[in-house]
């Protein structure tokens, strides 16, 4: 032992002078090459001049008015307008639903013991409270409007304490309580007829960021479980059940999702009796879920191929049946391996959730565009719209990938 | 996708496709009951009235500054549903683009089609039932003052923008063929993209019909560099549309459009609709206080026009409060939308051709 | 019969427990459940048709169209039928496809090898760049792309470079070539293809003489020069009028010139602004995906093949080049395949911003012909683009695998 820790000690010497500090740092990194140099100028120009006009606009010539006078039609679009909701008092509905995720948050939280989930709630929650806090109203905002923003702390330490100091602190009880808080924020938002503060609000004027959300909550839910059943069966020797899975898989991969949108708002309907009470919303969720689906399924496929087949034999071998084997030899594994392909999939599923302006819902893209169209002195104020949209977007997909990378490292993906 | 699956793909779905048809020859009674269905009974079970209409385009369907659908098109839904429902407020309003108008009304999926429709020959055999020319317009052009042209018989070789799915799409073929103007169209899905076009000058012209030109002009910053050209290369008699197949419901939308049209001619306005005798007996007899206009074989309430015009007024409040001074301010004066006379005095033409059955 | 019972009672094994019943009862119950369904879906729909005398069939495809088509690659008049403006439509939407393939490919590698590059302000770049365009909505880039374009100014005071080039916001024009009849330039096309083969014959030949001989060959070389050769005599022999009559070369070029009242440019070729908008967009979009694939398919080589080739002595870029970059082939060609479908089908958000693809097209066809046909061609054309991506894709793949390796 101790002749090691000599030669360590003699091995360890500190750095060079010429690659330390920020000086090093430049040299190593930026100045190293001549070919380096030039790359370094190229890019570090563009960088400038990215930088230079990028803030230029956005502090001095983009007028962000429009935003304000959007307010809160751009997270609830018209769920809460006369027709939807008499007497124009469903706002706080969308927002206890946002309560009740941020308790589920701070469980998380809790559960995770800080680290990424915790610096994504703190910055959830800080964002909504800011809210609570802008100028101009979100759609006429109230002294309870604003509380209710602010509430979403209270609610983020409330999940944190339900999570210590019950037995509900495990992630096995947190995912029965998402499903269960899913269910309930969309009887929430749906409403009960008869119950005083729970008017029904017709699916029709759910819309903005809130609708996103709904679908791509839906999609992902769905997606998982249908594309690996989809994946399973493809890669089934039973020939019917693989012939359909085909089928099925191709067709939906080779036709773009606004095509298959538009034909479930022309075809469907024909195939239904005239009475028969369907909606737009549905539709898209359907299509938009099974349309993932089959994305889903060529990445657990490729999950399942990448796996070595000495796993499923000597799971075979132990005597496990072949059900077994599937689910807890190859599906966990094969899903492993292929964690950011479905990371990435639930991002264009979230994406995608802006298409459905092709079937008139009012999502949160074509609800600007909407307002923009409906009161044209807002046309010149078209890009900042969309820049504040792609900001938006962003903000959560960003998140999406970058938990994922966290999943994955977790898991040691690639590291054995 | 390999070949094999891809040969295996088109075999199945040509194999359903076989089968449907085979199927749904010997099938047809089924789909006959399904339509026999009245549409009246199958809005009332439901407490609401189905509209496909818009929300892009301000005067005719759009959002107001708190979200709430607004226009000439919507306020028709509102009529009907006053008329069959009793509540004005009891509608739904899907939103469509211009290419799927035709696809949902012929699914019967809506009630009624409020969408700035053109009435053509052709939609009216293929896609549901006319009830009544709401508003007579006609195809214009919008353009640059700068371009310091006149006529539209001056677009020789322009690029013009043009929304998909409209009739002003193929009236602008026929003007370009006709005149061997040479126009290049720019189509685009939605109008807000159209005029971001046209104002950055992507194109020269805009063509649209004349009220919804006037509807976009008027949110222009510098409205006074655009003109609206003279020409109207087209007639445009837009109106409510019901699906094919059940006529009580097809007269219902016209008797409460002509509610509507007549309830101006008789000076009944919204804010002081009487609900006893006046002593006019056409008056009377269209409040459904005296005498009959056909309600009980309709389907309506004797009251019914009470309902509509208590909703949304005469069509000359409805014109007033989305197209005329209370929104996009068409003028109405003397021009095709106005009535045909004043009905109060016996021989007052007021040279218009808003026009309805009579109601008796 | 006896045999069929004797194997299914095999061991005294009952029938319900049968593996081989089990999975044939399955199929078949699941086989039927779907057809039934689907069946319903379209006997329903065929009734709905009858019903309301919705139109359908296809005898509408040789009927004029009677439509105007914006942008259009292909020469077309509004009296041509449905089936021609629908191929018009469908070429569109092809090109988009093509063109964007190859740009969102090089610009993809380059962002790709830039996010390796050691190079922090390089890699970061191409970090912010992929984290940026992957993680937003398409349609909203096409929006943004469709208002930067519009920025650009309007014709008449647009830039023109030498009067060859013209830049505006309507689109970009620049010279192309136009056959001077078809004769003769269908003649050279036809020796052009010919010659391709015959480079590409040549090539391979001498390619497998190196391999199997190890002589220096340049096979690469041989075959470019022998197409360009045979091409170049073929055009030489038009232009003297040996073989053509009338001595003029196959191909001219036309040069893009203002013209009439509004100043828009004919003549030349001319990728509207919608066309850059769209190609802009779908571009720099799908290029963030095949960056990080093919960071990916880098990253997935044994370090040890680097560390060796640059042991040897291969410089970094060689080592790239001829070491890792065609390992890293292999891994990277089906995703980057399923992407090129991606941008196709995506290429479909056109309508948004002005361009006639085949979806937008389509949809405006739907208005004068019967939507439920328009939507199964619509369906076949697509389908059938992705089977040509994928049989190109798997048949590059096979090459690779084999020979590159």
């Amino acid at each position: 032992m101790s002749t090691d820790s000599r030669i360590i000690t003699a091995s360890v010497l500190p750095p060079p002078r010429s690659v330390t500090g920020i000086g090093g740092w430049i040299r190593v990194n930026l100045v190293n090459t001549w070919f380096n140099i030039g790359l370094t100028t190229v890019f570090g120009f563009i960088l400038v001049v990215a930088l230079w006009y990028g803030l230029k606009w956005v502090f001095f010539d983009a007028d962000w008015r429009v935003i304000g006078t959007l307010g809160g039609r751009i997270i609830i679009g018209q769920y809460n307008v006369e027709a939807a909701c008499p007497g124009r008092d469903c706002f706080w509905r969308p927002q206890a639903g946002l309560l009740l995720v941020m308790v589920l948050l701070g469980m998380a939280w809790s559960v995770s013991g800080g680290g990424l989930t915790k610096r994504i709630a703190v910055l959830f929650a800080g964002a909504l409270v800011a809210c609570a806090f802008l100028p101009y109203g979100l759609d006429k905002m109230g002294l309870d409007v604003r509380l209710l923003f602010a509430a979403n702390v209270p609610a983020l330490a409330l999940g944190w304490a339900i999570a210590r100091h019950t037995r509900l602190g495990t992630v096995s009880w947190i995912a029965v309580l998402a499903f269960c808080t899913f269910i309930l924020i969309l009887v929430l938002l749906r409403g009960i007829p008869g119950v005083p503060y729970l008017k029904p609000v017709s699916v029709l004027y759910w819309g903005g960021l809130m609708l996103n959300l709904l679908l791509a909550v839906v999609g992902i839910g769905l997606s998982l479980p249908i594309g690996i059943t989809l994946a399973l069966g493809r890669s089934s020797r039973l020939k019917v059940v693989n012939l359909l899975c085909v089928t099925f898989i191709e067709t939906f991969r080779g036709v773009p999702l606004i095509t298959l949108l538009f034909m479930s708002q022309v075809l469907v309907p024909l195939a239904f009796p005239e009475n028969f009470p369907q909606n737009s919303l549905v539709r898209a969720a359907i299509i938009i879920t099974l349309f993932s689906s089959a994305y889903m399924a060529e990445n657990i496929r490729g999950g399942l191929q990448s796996l070595h087949p000495g796993q499923g034999e000597a799971a075979r071998a132990l005597g496990l049946p072949v059900w077994q084997t599937t689910l807890f030899i190859s599906l966990p594994q094969a899903i492993r391996n292929v964690i950011p392909a479905i990371v990435g999939q639930f991002i264009s599923l979230f994406k995608d959730t802006s298409l459905v302006y092709i079937i008139g819902m009012l999502d949160v893209v074509e609800m600007s565009r909407a307002f923009i169209q409906g009161n044209p002195e807002y046309l010149a104020s078209a890009k900042e719209v969309f820049v504040f949209l792609a900001a938006v977007f962003w903000v959560f997909t960003f998140t999406m990938s970058h938990v994922s990378r966290r999943v994955e490292q977790h898991l040691g993906v690639g590291k054995r | 996708m390999g070949l094999k699956h891809f040969v295996i793909l088109i075999g199945l779905i040509a194999m359903v496709g076989i089968l449907a048809t085979a199927c749904s020859n010997g099938d047809d009674d089924n789909g006959a009951v399904a339509s026999e269905d009245a549409r009246l009974d199958l809005v009332k079970n439901r407490g609401k009235l189905i509209c496909a209409s818009r929300n892009d385009v301000p005067g005719y369907g759009s959002l107001d500054a708190s979200g709430n659908n607004v226009g000439f098109d919507i306020d028709l839904c509102r009529a009907v549903a006053a008329a069959v429902l009793g509540d004005p407020k009891a509608i739904e309003i899907r939103y469509i683009t211009a290419s799927e108008r035709g696809p949902t009304i012929q699914s019967g999926e809506v009630d009624l089609l409020v969408r700035t429709v053109t009435w053509t020959s052709s939609r009216d055999a293929q896609w549901g039932n006319y009830a009544q020319t709401m508003f007579y317009d006609g195809q214009g052009f919008i353009v640059k003052k700068s371009l310091g042209i006149s006529s539209a018989l001056e677009l020789k070789d322009a690029t013009v923008c043009v929304t998909q799915g409209t009739t002003t799409e193929l009236n602008l073929q026929d003007f370009s063929t006709q005149n061997n103007l040479n126009i290049t169209p720019l189509t685009f899905e939605e109008s807000d993209a159209v005029i971001a076009a046209y104002q950055a000058g992507q194109c020269d012209a805009f063509t649209n019909d004349r009220s919804q030109l006037a509807a976009i002009g008027s949110g222009f910053d510098n409205r006074s560099d655009h003109v609206i050209l003279p020409d109207t290369i087209s007639e445009e008699p837009l109106g409510p549309v019901v699906p094919h197949g059940d006529e009580q419901w097809f007269d219902i939308v016209k008797t409460v459009m002509a509610i509507l049209i007549y309830g101006e001619a008789y000076g009944v306005e919204q804010a002081s609709v009487p609900s006893v005798a006046t002593g006019d007996t056409k008056v009377d007899r269209l409040l459904g206080i005296t005498g009959s206009y056909g309600q009980e074989s309709l389907g309506l309430s004797q009251t019914a026009a009470q309902d509509v015009l208590k909703a949304v007024g005469n069509y000359g409040e409805v014109y007033d409060r989305n197209l005329g001074p209370g929104g996009i301010n068409l003028p109405r004066e003397n021009g095709r939308n106005a009535l045909w006379a004043d009905a109060a005095c016996t021989n007052c033409p007021k040279g218009g051709q808003i026009y309805a059955a009579p109601l008796r | 019969m006896d045999t069929i019972l004797r194997t299914l009672t095999y061991q005294g094994i009952p029938i319900w427990r049968n593996v081989f019943v089990i999975r044939w009862a399955l199929q078949i119950v699941s086989g039927l459940l779907v057809v039934l369904l689907v069946s319903w879906f379209f006997i329903n729909v065929g009734n709905a048709i009858e019903d309301r005398d919705i139109p359908y069939g296809f005898s509408f495809l040789s009927r004029e169209y009677q439509t105007p088509i914006g942008q259009h690659f292909l020469a077309y008049e509004s009296s041509d039928t449905f089936l021609y403006a629908f191929f018009v439509a469908l070429t569109n939407t092809l090109i988009v496809s093509v063109v964007g393939v190859i740009l969102a490919t090089i610009l993809g590698i380059v962002v790709g090898v830039c996010r390796m590059s050691s190079n922090w302000i390089a890699s970061k770049l191409a970090l912010v760049y992929i984290e940026f365009f992957r993680n937003v909505p398409l349609l909203v880039h096409l929006f943004f792309w469709f208002y930067v374009v519009l920025e650009l100014p309007p014709v008449r005071e647009g830039y023109g470079i030498a009067q060859k080039v013209y830049i505006n916001n309507g689109g970009l024009s620049f010279p192309w070539p136009s056959p001077n009849g078809t004769g003769p330039a269908g003649v050279w096309l036809l020796v052009v293809a010919l010659a391709i083969v015959a480079g590409f014959v040549t090539h391979r030949r001498l390619a497998i003489r190196e391999t199997t001989t190890g002589a220096t060959s340049y096979s690469l070389v041989l075959g470019v020069a022998v197409t360009l050769g045979i091409s170049g005599f073929a055009w030489l022999l038009l232009s003297v009028g040996l073989i053509g009559s009338e001595g003029e070369p196959p191909f001219g070029l036309s040069y893009p010139e203002p013209h009439g009242t509004f100043g828009r440019i004919s003549g030349g070729l001319t990728l509207s602004g919608g066309l850059i908008a769209l190609l802009v967009g779908l571009v720099t979009y799908t290029a963030a995906f095949i960056a990080e694939i093919v960071r990916g398919g880098v990253q997935s080589v044994a370090r040890g093949q680097t560390e060796a080739s640059r042991s040897v002595g291969l410089s970094a870029m060689n080592t790239l080049r001829h070491i890792t970059f065609p390992q890293a082939l292999r891994v990277i060609v089906p995703s980057i395949i399923s992407q090129y479908l991606n941008l196709t089908k995506n290429s479909s958000l056109a309508g948004a911003i002005g361009y006639s693809d085949l979806t937008n097209v389509a949809k405006t066809m739907t208005q004068t012909a019967p939507a439920v046909s328009i939507f199964i061609m619509i369906m076949v054309a697509y389908l059938a683009m992705s089977l040509v991506y994928s049989v190109i894709g798997n048949l590059y793949n096979r090459h690779i695998r084999f020979t590159g390796g």
